[in-house]
């Protein structure tokens, strides 16, 4: 276990320079007791349990996909009839820019986040993260950013420069609001959310799973999660110094992509695709580790050709590397980049066809059961189809010429975007809430949730299509009766059923949210979730609902691909037949059995989110007073010392009454 | 001459192709009548290229995505729960996935080598027979076209805006940059887009078999009004692109003493030629001695340019090609004319029987209320005092009915 426990006996720093100095780290430092309430919301502040951390990114990103969501429809309201008049043309240049940003770095990014942080331990079999306060750290980092980011609404604007920020329009000259500021300080806050769970994440799946869970046995979802966490890894880098040279551009002067200085505009396009195209995939990887968890689950087989799954995303993650050009195809980079980029692109899609391959070869033959989850993840792979394949059509570069900035790609990624990780997340929401809330969500308004989310999109993005390749371009405020022809394909018809669409799927995103009120209010009838409820397949179910602060009383041993179903069923390999040996509880009984006595778990801590929410204060101090970037300063500092002279558990007068016996508490105190 | 015959033949391709892109339209919602910026409608060598590429990766992106579904949708049927025995434990079959692997990659081989092959022929510019340069910035387009032996010979430059004019079938190859920001230069019917970058100069190849109109539009955001960059290529015969490079060449008509324009010269004079260049405009001052007027937008605007005017009524559209200058009748006219008649109706510019007075007078009045530009005084103070775009001049009616008198006369 790579939690780190009190060491019983002093270490010893700076051994040879005269007397050794002596350092007991379980010594109390502070003025303060360590905030080690179980309840209330300081359980939930400084909490460094990851399944609190993952179930308050959860909670925080759904609201930003609300925001996101608002800020879309504002859009095609605008868009719904020619010549829009309800936003004005520099409101509307800020609406879309919003609407991406909050939905790729505060929605999908962080809604994958959740569900990582929640379920990469539980799948593994182990007790948390490898650095659980780095974790706690990450989150406040995300709402901080999130926060500062959105504050630009009501400090002189926000970010008008369409989320790709394209040098020098985004320059203080031709963006001279502190949106482009706020969002890119606020994205390098939020940066630091990803770079630490990327590091925290590959440490725990490397160093931590259970015993006998070879890389080969570990489940699909977190197998993606892992080559998420290397794209992070190596992605977030380069977007952090690109925010850093459009930082020293806007409020230092510098001359990083001025052409009068000798400099290239485009130098801003190769940094930001570089770290925006292995983005597309850490947005879309978590949809696909979701959905072929859901789909094995409810065809009542396993993955089609688990070794392909995994390889193939190993490979989109790798190739994903090479293609960042192709979103560049107009931006006159000559014919051999071009010709290259443009084959390249091809090549990641043959991974990814592998992938619905798999997917649609595990439903083969299954016997399927048409949950809602199952629902979304089946929706998943008809919609992602058809954005994959719009896909191919661009990765032809003349033809990229003639359909890149127009609504065709805007239908492109949606369908990708919306139709790959969103699906593919809500699928996650349906199948995993019983294990997460100990409740099972609304089967029936979740099938009013997924038809209407599905119909809402296919009028809204479906048209889009139509839309782009009759030459309208994106993020233009409004569009004209002079260029929108008249017939079947005319723009007006098709922009007011995309408008109509954007309508229907909001509807069908309030079911959601309606039917989380109608499982968890007060009043409310639904039962527990049975202990099984979907004759899951990984390990995270070898556990209550929702689990122990612990995770599992002891850590399983892992024998095979699909653990939980190997321990429930047996399979007669040569007939075939599959037969029922063991329920859920007895499994659960049985592990319960034998118990650890002593679990060892990190103590909550203030220090994360001090650190974290000192970020802003330096944030607005490069916006609006220098003073502010020293006194957020100061707190990073005092915050940094505090966790470093911090022990990892906390000391027994922390707890009040004083904890008897060690901070090391038994079993029975902790679960 | 020998493109001609080599022409033909495309044609009656394409005429093939139209109807198999027309049936992969109807699955993929593609190809329509009139759109003037639908992407399916090639009108030149260059966006047929691309489109003789396209349809059969549409085609065929269409048939996987067909057959895909129906297997989702036959295995959703077939294998659902009906109460049958737990299914077979299969873990997968490798030679089927090999097989799902090798299939694909052989079908992007098809798609990868013609696709290769098309973006080197698209940057070939060995074949170029006339050459103009198109500069962005904040929200219009300046088309120059300097001396050469190309386009049919042209003298002297010729500045201009609002709408490319280019020989039909000739080879012309614009040369693109911008002063400002990245704009991106797109008529869907002649060509795929191409961004025009500062500091940098792109090259992209237009082409139009006929003489007529072509919308296109900016592609690149570019800021506040980057819905209203819009431009239109208007190809003419040879011949008629002859007489409209003769008359923009034309000496400068000052306009009758004592009418109205001549008013409207004075006004323009005082009011409009610090920024917008008309070549051939003079001043004389009180001891007699004339000077030309020569226009200095570097200092007002951001950009460092704007619209030269010299020829603003042979043009059909202004600010950024936004508003026509012509009345929707006589627009009309003008866009729906055959190819043979279009070089003469184009040629005949804006009369004030078809003047767009409306649009225009509002322009003049208050540009920044009717196109969104940050061209106000508290604006312009981000920018050390220069505009982006037109401002506010604070004329009143009779100057601008001068104005409008004048500029009618800029023939």
């Amino acid at each position: 276990m790579a939690i780190i426990e009190r060491p019983s006996t002093p270490a010893v720093v700076g051994a040879g320079a005269g007397a050794p100095a002596v350092v007991t780290p379980s010594q109390a430092y502070g003025v303060l007791r360590r905030p080690v309430a179980a309840t209330g919301w300081r359980s939930w502040v400084f909490t460094v349990d990851h399944k609190k951390l993952g179930i308050m990114y959860g909670v925080v990103s759904l609201f930003f996909f609300l925001v996101g969501g608002f800020e879309a429809l504002l859009i095609r309201l605008q868009l719904a009839g020619p010549e829009g008049t309800v936003l004005s043309a520099g409101l509307y240049n800020e609406m879309f820019t919003m609407h991406a940003t909050t939905m790729v770095f505060l929605f999908v990014m962080p809604m994958a986040a959740a569900f990582a942080n929640y379920l990469v331990p539980l799948q593994i079999g182990a007790r948390d993260v490898a650095f659980p306060r780095i974790n706690a750290f990450g989150f406040w980092c995300f709402l901080a950013g999130a926060i500062f980011i959105n504050t630009s609404w009501f400090l002189g604007g926000a970010a008008d420069g369409g989320w790709f920020m394209y040098q020098p329009n985004a320059n203080a000259l031709f963006s001279p609001s502190h949106g482009i500021d706020f969002w890119g300080l606020g994205l390098q806050i939020t940066g630091i959310a990803s770079l630490t769970g990327a590091v925290n994440l590959i440490v725990t799946i490397l160093n931590m799973r259970a015993p006998g869970m070879s890389l080969m046995k570990m489940p699909i979802f977190t197998w993606m999660i892992l080559v998420i966490q290397f794209l992070l890894l190596f992605a977030m880098p380069v977007i952090t110094v690109a925010l850093f040279l459009l930082m020293f551009q806007r409020e230092f002067g510098a001359t990083f992509f001025d052409v009068s200085a000798g400099a290239d505009p485009l130098l801003w396009q190769h940094l930001f695709w570089i770290f925006g195209h292995p983005e597309v995939y850490i947005i879309v990887l978590p949809g696909f580790g979701i959905v072929s968890e859901v789909l094995p689950v409810f065809a009542r087989k396993p993955l089609f050709g688990y070794r392909f799954v995994v390889f193939s995303g190993a490979a989109i993650g790798f190739v994903g590397w090479g293609v960042w050009a192709h979103h560049m195809f107009a931006s006159g980079l000559g014919p051999v980049s071009v010709a290259v980029f443009s084959v390249a692109t091809m090549l990641i899609a043959i991974p990814t066809g592998v992938k619905i391959v798999n997917w649609t070869m595990t439903l083969w033959g299954g016997k399927i059961w048409f949950s809602t989850a199952m629902l979304f993840a089946i929706g998943l792979i008809v919609e992602f189809t058809i954005g994959g394949l719009s896909g191919v059509t661009h990765a032809v570069a003349p033809s990229d010429t003639q359909q890149t900035d127009t609504y065709y790609i805007v239908a492109h990624f949606h369908y990708t975007i919306f139709g790959g990780a969103v699906l593919g997340l809500f699928a996650g929401f349906y199948y995993w809430w019983p294990k997460i809330f100990g409740k099972r969500l609304s089967e029936s308004l979740g099938k009013w949730n997924f038809w209407l989310m599905i119909i809402g999109m296919n009028l809204t993005f479906g048209p889009m299509h139509i839309i782009g390749l009759q030459g309208q371009p994106r993020r233009m405020m409004n569009w004209t009766e002079a260029r929108a022809g008249e017939g079947f394909f005319n723009l007006g018809f098709w922009n007011r059923v995309a408008s109509v669409g954007s309508l229907i799927l909001a509807v069908g995103v309030a079911f959601f949210i309606v039917n989380i009120w109608v499982t968890h209010r007060p009043s409310s009838k639904t039962p527990k979730s049975e202990l099984d409820p979907w004759d899951a397949r990984s390990l995270e179910w070898i556990t209550q609902n929702p689990p122990k602060e612990h995770n599992f009383d002891s850590i399983p041993t892992v024998h095979a691909l699909d653990e939980f179903f190997h321990r429930k069923y047996e399979v007669d390999h040569d007939t075939g037949e599959v037969t029922k040996v063991a329920s859920a509880e007895e499994i659960l009984a049985a592990e319960e059995a034998k118990a650890d006595h002593h679990i060892h778990l990190p103590s909550p801590s203030y220090w994360p989110i001090i650190l974290a929410f000192s970020l802003p204060v330096m944030g607005y101090g490069v916006i609006f007073n220098r003073f502010l970037i020293v006194a957020g300063a100061l707190g990073v500092l005092l915050a940094m010392f505090g966790w470093a002279l911090e022990p990892s558990v906390a000391d027994d007068s922390d707890y009040d009454p004083p904890a008897e016996g060690g901070s090391n508490k038994e079993l029975a105190t902790i679960g | 001459m020998s493109r001609r015959d080599t022409r033909l033949p495309a044609r009656r391709r394409r005429t093939l192709g139209a109807v198999v892109a027309g049936a992969a339209a109807l699955v993929l919602g593609g190809c329509a009548q009139d759109a003037p910026q639908d992407t399916w409608q090639p009108a030149g060598d260059n966006a047929q290229k691309i489109h003789d590429l396209q349809w059969p990766v549409f085609l065929v992106a269409g048939v996987i995505g067909v057959i895909v579904l129906a297997v989702v949708a036959f295995a959703v049927v077939r294998f659902r729960d009906r109460g049958q025995p737990m299914p077979e434990q299969s873990h997968g079959k490798p030679a089927l996935e090999i097989a799902l692997t090798i299939l694909p990659a052989l079908i992007l081989v098809g798609v990868g080598i013609p696709t290769v092959s098309t973006v080197f022929d698209l940057a070939e510019e060995a074949d170029t027979e006339c050459i103009i340069n198109v500069t962005g910035q904040q929200w219009w387009w300046e088309y120059d076209y300097p001396v050469q032996d190309g386009c049919g010979g042209i003298s002297a430059p010729i500045v201009t805006s609002g709408q490319l004019v280019i020989p039909a079938d000739t080879n012309v190859l614009l040369r693109l940059t911008s002063r400002d920001v990245i704009h991106s230069f797109w008529i869907p019917k002649l060509n795929g887009k191409k961004d025009t970058v500062p500091g940098r100069v792109h090259t992209l190849r237009m082409q139009a078999d006929e003489p007529g109109i072509y919308a296109g539009q900016c592609t690149e955001f570019c800021g506040l009004s980057h819905a209203n960059m819009k431009m239109e290529a208007v190809a003419l015969f040879p011949a008629d692109f002859q007489t409209w490079v003769a008359n923009q060449l034309e000496d400068y008509q000052a306009p009758a003493e004592g009418s109205l324009a001549a008013e409207g010269e004075a006004t323009f004079t005082a009011n409009c030629a610090y920024c917008h260049q008309v070549n051939g405009l003079t001043t004389t001052a009180p001891d007699g001695s004339v000077t030309p007027v020569l226009a200095n937008p570097d200092e007002f605007v951001v950009s460092g340019a704007a619209p030269n005017l010299t020829n603003l009524m042979t043009r059909n559209t202004f600010a950024g090609a936004t508003w026509d200058l012509l009345t929707e009748e006589c627009r009309d006219r003008v866009w729906n004319a055959p190819p043979e008649e279009f070089g003469e109706r184009y040629l005949a510019g804006v009369s004030a029987d078809c003047l767009n007075e409306v649009d225009l007078r509002e322009w003049i009045r208050n540009a920044p209320a009717k196109k969104p530009m940050y061209a106000t005084a508290d604006q312009a103070a981000n920018s050390g005092g220069k505009f982006r775009g037109m401002p506010a001049l604070g004329l009143n009616e009779s100057q601008i009915d001068q104005i409008i008198a004048y500029l009618l006369e800029r023939h």
